[in-house]
């Protein structure tokens, strides 16, 4: 509204300078001061009225485009009003599009870490080591030996990524170690499934059944099937802790593993119950919290996974979750 | 049982470990090659590890074996006799030690190879490096002592001792082998390691030339096996051990094959391997280039073609995995991929056809993973079986190896027009997609996974198995793949030029 009383005003004084000297059929110095006062006013309201018809990007820095509209239309009489109206209407109404760019796309460059001189593979640097296959072979046999005493769980997705390798050695190393782990751990779950077979009191039958589940859960934990085996894998985890939570039914650690087993199952509600029963009948909060966490933040509710976590740092918790109660906790 | 012996033979076959004593992919080419050549009168010497370990042959000897003995490296390892004090012959253990010297990292192999010829035959019977000597003599004592300190950054000595010992005894047991071997005019190795020692010190003595076809690379072989070996100790403690370095004593393990294998390749004239990435491993390893040569396996025709007309109209809902039960087939991976299969397929079975007591243990536990698998209804542990038996039966067949060179049972599977799903090892991709342009027009003759991946194994194998007509054009490119390029005759041929090569350079011919 405001904008169109501007536009209007500058009209009518534009009239109105142009009509002193028509009017008084004069040359006298007034007429011009009147003409030359009433056009300068005139191309200041115009400018105004242009500079607010135009997206803002256009008209920074404000006060140097006022000036330069108001010139504009003040030195070049009529013909300078009328092209501000005509320039300011096109930029309004045509937008141009970006200039294609001219620049090349190009590729970060490679960092390769083997070059670099350093003593220890940490975490990251022995998986970069691993996975180039430019790296010297005893350098990343040295990498493949140092796995042995990583923990299973990081171990094995490392082991599985080199399985593809195109070097027989590691990929063959890659794979016996793998096996060695697996094996471990099948050998035990058969012991004990002859175990849970020949029970002969309810007792053993449900110590054997409590094995098996934590047996399959390793499995799982340990990231060593994968796919459709680990599906069994959890299954068949769920239905031997089922088991014992029939006989023992306050029992926190298997309601825990309940949980953990359907959070796998991507069956969140269930397992937050697990989880909230299982704090409820005396786990710490700092075993609990965290995976409760981790429902809520697989489920987008971010704000309920930084409250968690929050209640979580008012507790002594792993060092190791530190950074994560520090990131989440940060104002 | 009774052997047949001789006085003298045409060839004497080196085996190591092999036929006739285990089934499997060699002993079959082995008992191919004795066959194709009637003409030549053949020698095999077997030898293994301790005779307990193998039951009775398992292939009967052909008609033209003329000679056969078998020996076992680690039997009668202990002296019955009482030993007795020695000094050691100190001119003896100079020469190991200027060997020993040799083989350091930095200095030249052909220098160290030459040292190692000079020390292995002093090994020979009536040598002044004997095995009583090596075994209880004062100058061997103080020499493994010397190399403990100087060497050795595992802290138990006694480790040490018996490493040094275990490892080395066999060699004069094959010294001695050699020594008492019939008079041969050409010797023909299917292996390095100790047979190609055998191999490699006959052709020093008796100056007889030696072929070498390596089917697998023996020495990356017992390298793996030795990554993964549980025996193998390591006793340095949280401080000592630096992690990425290997335990000493598998170094040590790794080196004496390197250097077997070394010796061996410095002897042998050709070097054979399957295919390419062989032939350049072998190269990589040692072989003088210019010796190397490749020659694929082919199979008789015959034998299988007339399967194809027992086939049903579809393919039977059957994945069949023809080989021994031992790790290196990774049967537990198919195993494993059986579970999906059966997910996906419920009327799927899965077969294993080989025999089960060569790794006891390993089968024990195969059979505990279809257990804890849930898989009792769907794989069945056949044993050995004869593939013709087997071929109209099934609808594919399934490698699951995690290490392979050219295998036989793809071949045959496609002379009975049976496709495959393999693990992408050896020369198998070339096998099922086609090696130069030609081979690949043909079309892909089944699927190649990854090893160890029993979910894409599985999505392979329904994949051919639920779309029959997938399933026969795979059938037809295997049918006209093995026709055109894997067949004995082609084999044989080489070989006999290979052969008569060999007895062109014996000493009778020159």
């Amino acid at each position: 509204m405001l904008n169109a009383k501007l536009g209007l005003s500058a009209a009518l004084l534009e009239i109105n300078a142009w009509s002193g000297p028509l009017l008084f059929e004069s040359n006298s110095d007034l007429v011009l001061l009147w003409y030359l006062g009433g056009h300068a006013l005139a191309s200041l309201l115009l400018a105004a009225f242009v500079q607010a018809l135009l997206p803002p990007t256009r008209t920074r820095p404000r006060w140097a485009t006022l000036l330069l509209l108001a010139g504009f239309s003040y030195a070049v009489p009529i013909a300078g009003f009328v092209c501000v109206l005509a320039g300011s209407l096109l930029l309004r109404f045509y937008k141009l599009t970006p200039a294609a760019g001219s620049f090349e796309s190009l590729q970060l460059p490679d960092f390769d870490p083997h070059l670099r001189s350093q003593g220890v593979f940490r975490q990251a640097g022995l998986r970069s080591i691993l996975n180039n296959s430019q790296v010297p072979m005893h350098t990343r046999l040295g990498a493949m030996v140092a796995l042995q005493y990583v923990p299973g769980r990081v171990a094995s997705p490392l082991l599985r990524d080199v399985l593809s390798d195109p070097a027989e050695d590691i990929r063959l190393l890659a794979y016996g170690m793998l096996d060695n782990q697996e094996k471990r751990i099948n050998r035990a779950i058969d012991d004990e499934l002859q175990q849970f077979g020949q029970a002969t009191t309810d007792a053993a039958r449900l110590a054997a059944a409590q094995r098996l589940s934590d047996l399959y859960w390793e499995l799982v934990y340990q990231r060593l099937a994968l796919g459709d085996l680990r599906q069994y894998a959890i299954d068949e985890s769920l239905r031997y802790c089922e088991q014992v939570l029939a006989e023992h039914p306050a029992s926190a650690a298997m309601i825990l593993r309940r949980g953990r087993l359907r959070h796998e199952q991507g069956d969140y509600a269930a397992a937050e119950a697990d989880y909230r029963q299982a704090q409820a009948l005396g786990l710490p909060a700092t075993r609990v919290l965290p995976y409760l966490a981790e429902a809520r933040f697989e489920q987008r509710d971010f704000a309920g996974a930084s409250r968690l976590v929050q209640e979580l740092s008012a507790w002594n918790s792993l060092p190791r979750l530190r950074p994560i109660v520090d990131y989440w906790t940060r104002a | 049982m009774t052997f047949p012996t001789a006085d003298r033979a045409d060839i004497a076959l080196l085996l190591e470990g092999t036929f006739p004593y285990v089934s499997g992919g060699v002993s079959s080419w082995v008992n191919q090659i004795i066959r194709a050549f009637p003409e030549y009168r053949f020698a095999i010497v077997f030898l293994g590890s301790r005779r307990e370990d193998y039951g009775d042959p398992k292939y009967p000897l052909p008609d033209n074996v003329v000679h056969f003995e078998a020996h076992y490296l680690y039997d009668d390892l202990v002296s019955r006799a009482e030993p007795a004090s020695r000094p050691g012959n100190g001119e003896a253990y100079a020469l190991i030690e200027q060997m020993h010297e040799h083989f350091a990292p930095d200095q030249p192999v052909a220098s160290a190879l030459q040292e190692f010829r000079s020390v292995a035959r002093q090994m020979l019977p009536g040598g002044r490096l004997t095995a009583d000597d090596f075994l209880y003599s004062e100058a061997s004592w103080e020499m493994i002592c010397d190399h403990y300190r100087r060497f050795c950054t595992d802290p138990s000595f006694v480790d040490y001792f018996w490493t040094v010992r275990i490892m080395h005894t066999p060699l004069w047991k094959l010294a001695r082998v050699a020594k008492d071997l019939l008079p041969v005019r050409v010797l023909h190795s299917v292996s390095t390691g100790y047979a190609g020692f055998l191999g490699a010190l006959l052709h020093q003595t008796r100056d007889v030339p030696l072929v070498l076809s390596e089917h697998g690379i023996y020495t990356k072989e017992r390298k793996i096996d030795l990554f993964k070996s549980e025996w193998i100790r390591d006793n340095r403690n949280v401080f000592q051990r630096d992690p990425t370095e290997l335990s000493y004593f598998r170094q040590m393990w790794i080196g004496f094959f390197e250097w077997l294998g070394r010796f061996c390749y410095d002897a042998a004239d050709p070097i054979v391997a399957l295919y390419e990435a062989n032939r350049l491993r072998q190269v990589a390893d040692g072989a003088p280039d210019g010796r190397t040569q490749n020659i694929p396996n082919g199979i008789a025709l015959a034998r299988f073609a007339p399967l194809r007309a027992l086939r049903p109209a579809e393919p039977p809902p059957v994945l069949c995995l023809i080989g021994r039960v031992v790790p290196i087939k990774d049967v537990k991976t198919f195993i494993r991929a059986m579970r999906r299969v059966v997910n996906r397929m419920p009327a799927a079975e899965g077969w294993i056809a080989g025999p089960e007591d060569e790794d006891k243990a390993y089968a024990a536990e195969c059979h505990a993973l279809v257990r804890s698998l849930g898989l009792e209804n769907h794989v069945r542990f056949l044993g050995f079986q004869k593939v013709e038996d087997l071929m109209p039966k099934i609808g594919l067949t399934i490698l699951s190896s995690i290490s392979e060179a050219l295998p036989l049972v793809i071949l045959e599977g496609y002379a009975a027009g049976v496709p495959t799903v393999s693990t992408d090892v050896g020369s198998c991709r070339q096998l099922v997609e086609g090696l130069d342009d030609a081979d690949r027009a043909i079309g892909p003759s089944g699927a190649i996974v990854n090893i160890a991946d029993p979910q894409a194994l599985a999505d392979a194998a329904v994949a051919l198995l639920a779309d029959g007509e997938a399933w026969q054009a795979a059938s037809r490119a295997g049918i006209a793949r093995v026709e055109r390029y894997y067949t004995d005759r082609m084999m044989f041929d080489r070989y006999r030029q290979v052969y008569d090569g060999a007895f062109a350079r014996c000493p009778e011919a020159r």
